[in-house]
């Protein structure tokens, strides 16, 4: 933060005469979550000339290698808006609010799967018990909030239940850890499962389904509330909702595998805040 | 047995299997150090790349393993699986301090938390390196440090294959290359060497020729330059002349010999003449005085007769023994008769008892030459008559045995012979210096009618069997 005030200030007394050019150094900065297109540069670069287009200005997209970074960045301010979990929205219901979901396959919504080896037998939760399991991030609903719940609904918890959990910080990685074999099974975001299975059939072919999730509110974009009325915020919003509707937004909705970016609900994210209560409750 | 073997192959041959030999030696030795200086540039390159991968890895892996953080070791080994794909690196186990699996390429075969020391306890260590055996893939260990603490370790398996193809096929070729260069040493060392040889080859056939006798080297065949062989050459011609002038000299002092016998026996057989002549002379007178006697002149003629018949024989016997024509003619018993009565008044002289016994007929006799069985028998003769005292005995006896040979026996009761005589008459060593050639004549006479000599010594007489079989020269 003082590194950009300190910039800004030398940018000011340097090059005074021309605002512009200091418009132009305070980019706008949105933060992505790490699902599946976090190593994709082409995605990061279609989506970032799309919503630039569409905001007429330079953005920032920013990267995390944790859910907990993104979530931190966004309530202090570092970034102005993110593409968050739904999980860590409701966290911080508070503090945040939502500017638009996207619609995958129709709907809002997406489903948890749980994975293992294509040639694992498990037809259910419970015939995993005592092998390693993979989670992608502990602040993602599909990959960690789900199946921790169901477990907590079964009276036990990840550590318990499993040999040993790992966190592999993407929901890529809990598939590259199935499919390796390095784990037994994996909890991941169906909807990257499923965009994976387009992209790289080869290592999603190692993996199988073993259990779906209900469907769930997709994972939302988000600002803090107290910078809604911010003119680049809504302009950001405008952008979002109107993507389907300009070549660029197509382009980088297409290689997203989404079909547009709906105006927000809240009830949407019902079902994860009740999974989140029978966590609490368990703890 | 197996260096007479050795022995009897050629020379030529002999010093192009040694040239060989030390080729093949040579060339397995040589080979030997570029295998061991491929292997070795093998080692260095090897472990420079596991150390490179090791290293490499190490810096990454450390503060994770440190961690125990089993994603980012996987993460991080993954991908270095996938970015080296198809190269040197097949397998890599990474484990904690406590040697415990953290992660693996291949989580199947290294679970995590499963036990590392399988893969740990038949790994080298970096400095230990090689790719000498014939595994197509070699393990190595190393330690994963932080801030100089052993954090765990980590167990790579290298692919070698293409090395030890390399060596193999590098081997096959030096073989290769080593028999071609070695046979084409041992064909050029062959046909130098028998060319330097050929001097030793040439004399070799004709100090061996097919007829056993040694004969001259022709000059041209003898190579041009003076070097050694070319006089060793000249050298044994030389030695060839000399050895025919000695065979020449022997030959005319055998020939002489005849004459040296026939003069040891002038002066009984002078005596033979003188005696009778006597005699004659006194019948001359008779028939001068009783002239008108008629049967005192009858009786007187035919004593002259008698004595000039034997005058007759005496010198016929003589003129005999000194043709030198006679070489072709076979022995008859005739023979007999002249030996005996050049011998007889020799033998009357010294008062010695001659015994004659010839008991083979012509038929028997004519396989045999008769100039050579003459010269035998007068020498031999001589010879007892010469180691028999004053009125001692000498017998001769010819016997036909089994038809296929003639026995002839000369006996005398003298002193015997001497070493140095049986050494003459019996053996083919040189003479010793002094001492007649008779016996040596005799010796060489029986051995070139292929016949045998016995020498028997009993109850005080010395007796000398002459063996000669029928038919070997007619």
């Amino acid at each position: 933060m003082k590194r950009r005030e300190l910039i800004a200030a030398i940018a000011a007394s340097t090059v005074l005469s021309s605002p512009s050019v200091l418009r132009a150094e305070q980019l706008f900065r949105l933060a992505l979550t790490p699902v599946f297109l976090d190593n994709d540069a082409v995605v990061i670069a279609r989506l970032r000339d799309a919503l630039s287009e569409g905001m007429g200005r330079d953005i920032d997209l920013v990267q995390r290698r944790t859910y907990q970074e993104i979530t931190g960045a966004l309530l202090d301010g570092s970034v102005d808006a993110a593409w968050v979990c739904g999980y860590p929205f409701l966290q911080h219901r508070a503090q945040l609010n939502l500017l638009g979901v996207p619609v995958w396959r129709g709907q809002p919504r997406y489903q948890s799967y749980l994975i293992a080896s294509v040639a694992d037998m498990a037809a259910s939760l419970e015939d995993l018990r005592g092998g390693m399991h993979a989670f992608s991030d502990p602040d993602s609903n599909s990959g960690f909030l789900v199946t921790a719940s169901d477990l907590a609904r079964m009276g036990e918890t990840p550590d318990t239940y499993f040999a040993r959990t790992i966190f592999t910080w993407g929901h890529r990685n809990v598939v590259r850890a199935v499919a390796g074999g390095l784990v037994r099974s994996g909890s991941v975001d169906g909807y990257v499962w499923e965009t994976l299975a387009e992209v790289e059939p080869d290592l999603v072919a190692r993996t199988r389904i073993v259990a779906k999730s209900e469907w769930l509110g997709f994972p939302p974009f988000a600002a803090r509330t107290d910078r809604m009325a911010d003119a680049d915020v809504s302009s950001l919003q405008n952008a979002l909702l109107s993507m389907d509707q300009t070549d660029a937004g197509r382009a980088a909705l297409d290689l997203l595998f989404l079909d547009e970016i709906a105006e927000p609900d809240i009830r949407l994210f019902d079902g994860i805040a009740s999974r989140m209560s029978v966590l609490e409750q368990a703890g | 047995m197996r260096h007479g073997t050795i022995n009897r192959i050629p020379i030529t041959l002999r010093v192009a299997l040694a040239v060989g030999i030390l080729m093949i030696v040579l060339g397995m030795v040589a080979s030997q150090q570029v295998l061991r200086s491929l292997s070795r540039l093998h080692d260095d390159r090897l472990r420079e790349i596991a150390r490179l991968h090791v290293e490499g890895l190490s810096v990454a892996l450390g503060p994770l393993v440190l961690h125990k953080d089993v994603w980012e070791v996987y993460d991080t080994l993954d991908r270095a699986r996938v970015a080296s794909d198809g190269q040197r690196m097949l397998f890599t186990v990474v484990a904690d301090d406590r040697n415990r699996v953290l992660a693996a390429t291949d989580p199947l075969r290294a679970p995590v938390d499963s036990d590392a020391t399988p893969f740990s306890e038949n790994a080298s260590d970096l400095s230990g390196l090689t790719a000498s055996g014939n595994a197509p893939q070699v393990r190595v260990r190393a330690p994963l440090l932080v801030a100089g603490r052993i954090v765990g370790q980590i167990v790579s398996e290298i692919d070698v294959g293409d090395l030890v193809a390399e060596r193999q096929r590098i081997t096959l070729y030096l073989l290769l290359a080593n028999a071609g260069a070695t046979s084409l040493l041992v064909f050029a060392g062959y046909f130098l060497v028998a060319r330097m040889l050929k001097p030793v080859t040439l004399l070799a056939q004709h100090m061996d020729n097919a007829g056993g006798a040694p004969s001259r080297i022709p000059e041209s065949e003898i190579p041009k330059s003076d070097t050694e062989l070319a006089r060793l050459l000249r050298t044994f011609n030389t030695m060839m002349g000399a050895i025919d002038a000695r065979t020449e000299a022997e030959r005319r002092l055998a020939e002489r010999e005849r004459f040296v016998s026939l003069g040891r026996l002038s002066s009984s057989l002078a005596h033979e003449i003188n005696n009778p002549l006597g005699g004659l002379l006194n019948t001359v007178d008779t028939i001068r005085t009783y002239a008108s006697r008629p049967e005192v002149v009858q009786k007187s003629v035919d004593l002259l007769e008698r004595g000039l018949v034997h005058l007759k024989d005496v010198s016929q016997a003589i003129l005999e023994e000194n043709r030198l024509d006679r070489a072709g003619l076979p022995l008859q018993p005739m023979d007999f008769d002249d030996l005996k009565l050049l011998f007889e008044p020799e033998a009357a002289q010294k008062g010695q008892r001659l015994e004659w016994d010839v008991r083979a007929d012509t038929d028997n006799l004519s396989y045999l030459p008769a100039a050579p069985v003459r010269q035998i028998i007068l020498n031999l003769l001589l010879n007892a008559s010469a180691a028999a005292p004053e009125g001692g005995n000498i017998s001769l006896s010819v016997q036909s045995s089994d038809n296929d040979s003639v026995e002839l026996t000369i006996t005398d009761d003298g002193m015997g012979l001497s070493t140095q005589d049986l050494d003459r008459l019996m053996s083919s060593a040189p003479v010793a210096p002094g001492g007649g050639v008779g016996l040596r004549l005799v010796h060489d006479l029986v051995g070139g009618l292929g016949g045998h000599i016995l020498h028997t010594t009993g109850a005080g007489r010395t007796s000398l069997a002459v063996i000669l079989p029928k038919g070997k020269t007619a």
